[in-house]
């Protein structure tokens, strides 16, 4: 199993891991890291290093993080030299509920393009979906 | 190397580039460059490219060590881009500042030492060592030290925030 870490500013991660599992029940092997200023940026290192250490499990860890650039990206973007992780930015309630359906053999790499994809696809202005099936 | 640079913003930060910085900072100050001085940083090929990648790429990067920085930029005001210039900590702001890089304000984001003797803001920590290099930088003509996060918070001045500390501030 793919373990999935989700690293964001402020609660957003828990929130959203919250609101997944309202919609598909309790999700298994991910965990979150809230960064917040009130945290020196060593001590969310470590935080985030034990998060991913407890979730690798041979096949390595995706790390999910809200913004590129900002501090939860920056940390994870860290961890991809020595360790088995991917980090993919702009997590999204879609991504989440996407997790569950990791398929047996799929490398980390794939899991990620994967999980991005699906992010970006689920992205829609409502009128433009519109036009084209009800407004005509 | 010399660069006409116009100087918006001196700032510490431990965070150096982040999202404080690249979406309440850069937009604010219409930054077009962005200095990031670390000697951490300078030279290691991996961390500079992260904070490659995270830069918008319309806005010019650049890594020095403070010492390289120190002595290679020229600054003017009212000409060139308008730019950022990031240290990790006060020690390395206050190192530059000796060695030449004259500046009137400075701005604290956030400082997070674990000997802290005093709590300034939500996000700084400031340990003895920090203080007593403020302290010597007041001391020049005309330097303001104040803490904001961002552009659209109310700034603290450090004379303010260090009135219980000390009382002997110049």
């Amino acid at each position: 199993m793919i373990g999935v870490l989700i690293t964001t500013h402020g609660n957003l991660g828990n929130e959203l891991i919250k609101a997944a599992e309202l919609i598909k029940g309790p999700l298994s092997d991910i965990l979150h890291v809230s960064v917040d200023q009130s945290k020196n940026v060593e001590d969310i290192k470590k935080e985030i290093g034990n998060a991913i250490k407890k979730l690798d499990k041979e096949k390595g860890v995706l790390v999910l993080t809200d913004l590129f650039g900002g501090t939860p990206s920056n940390i994870s973007l860290s961890f991809m030299k020595d360790q088995k992780v991917e980090v993919v930015t702009g997590v999204n309630l879609p991504m989440l509920l996407k997790l569950s359906e990791v398929k047996e053999g799929m490398t980390l790499r794939e899991f990620a393009c994967f999980i991005k994809e699906h992010g970006q696809k689920n992205i829609y202005v409502a009128s433009e979906l519109l036009s084209k099936k009800a407004l005509g | 190397m010399t660069q006409d640079l116009n100087i918006q913003l001196v700032r510490v930060d431990n965070r150096l580039v982040h999202g404080q910085i690249l979406e309440s900072w850069v937009p604010y100050v219409k930054a077009q460059c962005i200095i990031v001085v670390d000697d951490g940083i300078a030279g290691n090929v991996f961390d500079e490219t992260v904070i490659r990648m995270a830069v918008p790429s319309e806005i010019d990067l650049i890594i020095n060590t403070v010492e390289d920085f120190a002595h290679n930029y020229n600054f003017s005001h009212n000409k060139g881009k308008n730019t950022i210039v990031l240290f990790r900590s006060i020690r390395d702001v206050c190192k530059a500042y000796e060695l030449g890089f004259h500046f009137d304000k400075l701005n604290i984001g956030n400082i997070h030492h674990e000997e802290f003797k005093v709590c300034c803001s939500p996000s700084v920590f400031l340990c003895d060592t920090e203080i007593e290099d403020i302290i010597r930088l007041l001391e020049n003509d005309g330097v303001v030290v104040e803490l904001k996060r961002v552009p659209r918070e109310r700034a603290v001045n450090i004379r303010e925030a260090l009135k219980g500390y000390c009382n002997v501030l110049p």
